[in-house]
């Protein structure tokens, strides 16, 4: 069985509450793979391994029920890893953005692309967004070399995607030209907007943020055509309530201040 | 202008703080009073602290500084190759050299370098940036070393932070005694300076800092110890 993939036009890790109510759902997807302690590793391959994307991600999954863990091709050096076994542990591989074009050329320089394929086809949860989103698809559209251009993808989804479609109209306005020339016809997802493939089927278009939305893009005889997909909206989760081990660690913390024993 | 390569197994501003011996040989390498010098940080995914490093160890007042990020392009030169070629040294930082080689080649680098070589800008690197310019490149980045496929400017195999009786060298001799091509190791603070396709000669910022020739017959690998002037002091 595949494994289920969502794409997202963009979101962030942060404690408001769409960036809440995305990581929820990626929470979610990951335990009805796993049970109640599910893997998430994030591949943080597009930003060049940034410190401040791991660090992001570890802030929004470290203290929810779940093992986060980064895989950074930059940073094997470091700390060396097992590819392949670290990845087909997982229960949702998290992919984030930045330069598409910069992502897929490591990835095949480390023969990535054939591992997640692997792992989508055994039924791990596959999630991104930007170049994280487009990746899985046939094809996007990329700044990643300054100006928006077409750029192939790995291909398990068929169609083409764009991000930020929303706020970036010169991205948009390259997509739309590319459908009109031959590029496969797909979607548009706004920031905050997203589609979830669980099967063969279309997809299904989920939002984090009113009025984010999903477009499906469709080249005809007579132009091409952007229709706004029905959406569920994804609800905000409280604040992430603190694992049971990192509160027991921060009770016996503050007992031992209190008793004046700070070994 | 000759073509020139200048492979460090390990040092310059990104390994020994407070020692610019390495750094201000390749610059003295440059025929232009206020060399332009452009930085490659590609195989630390261009981290923004190893930029910053760059800088100060290649301030305004000693040359015309840049650097190209290419996970950034949208903040960088917008002709790469106009600004590479009108180089006068191209230093490249270490990190992982199959994610330097993967990146380089989607945005056309690998070309766009060699044909600067050839227009007789100098090249140089540490580690993965040494690496990077041999046909075979003896990575332990990932692990266990093992060969990767180089640029191939220079036709050797080649081994950076070498330690002759340390894994690496061991990984080095066996890939050889299975029939890698031979070639060059550095140790940190050597550096391995090539005109043409020619060693030309062996440099150090540290007194016992040392290069190597490599070869193989059969199953018998010779290492050679080559004369290794020290560019310090005394």
């Amino acid at each position: 069985m595949i494994g289920r993939i969502l794409t997202l036009g963009g979101h962030d890790f942060s404690s408001r509450p769409p960036d809440r109510a995305v990581c929820e759902l990626m929470l979610r997807l990951a335990s009805e793979h796993a049970g109640d302690r599910p893997r998430i590793c994030i591949v943080p391959t597009a930003s060049g391994d940034t410190s401040e994307q791991i660090a992001r991600f570890y802030a929004s999954f470290g203290e929810r029920a779940c093992e986060p863990s980064d895989l950074s091709l930059f940073r094997l050096g470091r700390r060396p890893m097992a590819l392949r076994d670290h990845l087909l542990a997982q229960d949702l591989i998290y992919v984030g953005g930045g330069s598409m074009v910069n992502l897929l050329a490591v990835w095949e320089a480390h023969e990535l692309g054939a591992i997640l394929s692997l792992a989508w086809r055994q039924g791990i949860v596959l999630a991104g967004q930007s170049a994280g989103a487009m990746c899985w698809f046939e094809a996007g559209i990329t700044k990643s070399s300054g100006k928006p251009a077409a750029e192939a993808g790995l291909g398990l989804l068929s169609g083409s995607l764009c991000v930020h479609y929303n706020n970036d109209p010169e991205r948009r306005a390259a997509y739309l030209d590319a459908v009109a020339d031959g590029m496969p016809d797909g979607y548009g997802l706004d920031d905050y907007a997203g589609l979830l493939w669980e099967g063969p089927g279309p997809p299904t278009a989920v939002t984090a943020r009113r009025g984010a939305r999903a477009y499906r893009v469709i080249s005809s005889a007579t132009g091409v055509a952007e229709s706004p997909l029905p959406a569920r909206f994804l609800p905000a989760p409280a604040p992430a309530a603190l694992r049971e081990d990192i509160a027991e660690f921060r009770r016996i913390t503050s007992m031992r201040k209190r008793a004046g024993w700070l070994g | 202008m000759p073509r020139q390569i200048v492979a460090f197994g390990g040092g310059g501003f990104s390994m020994e703080s407070g020692n610019p011996l390495l750094d201000d040989y390749v610059l003295g390498l440059c025929s232009s009073e206020r060399p332009r010098v452009c930085f490659l940080p590609s195989a630390s995914g261009d981290a923004d602290h190893y930029v910053v490093r760059f800088y100060r160890a290649f301030p305004a007042e000693r040359c015309e500084p840049s650097h190209v990020s290419l996970f950034r392009r949208e903040q960088g030169p917008e002709d790469l190759r106009a600004h590479l070629l009108s180089q006068d040294l191209i230093y490249v930082g270490g990190g992982s050299v199959v994610s330097l080689l993967g990146v380089w080649r989607a945005h056309g680098i690998d070309a766009i370098l060699r044909e600067a070589w050839e227009e007789g800008v100098v090249l140089c690197g540490l580690s993965a940036g040494s690496l990077c310019w041999f046909a075979d490149a003896v990575s332990g980045f990932h692990g266990t070393p093992r060969a990767v496929e180089g640029l191939g400017l220079l036709p050797f195999s080649n081994c950076v932070h070498y330690e002759p009786g340390a894994e690496r060298g061991h990984a080095y001799r066996r890939l050889l005694r299975e029939g890698l091509r031979p070639g060059y190791a550095a140790e940190d603070g050597a550096a391995l300076h090539f005109v043409g396709e020619e060693l030309s000669r062996v440099v150090a910022s540290r007194p016992a800092a040392r290069g190597y020739r490599l070869d193989a017959g059969g199953d018998k690998v010779t290492e050679t110890r080559l004369a290794t002037t020290y560019l310090g002091a005394g």
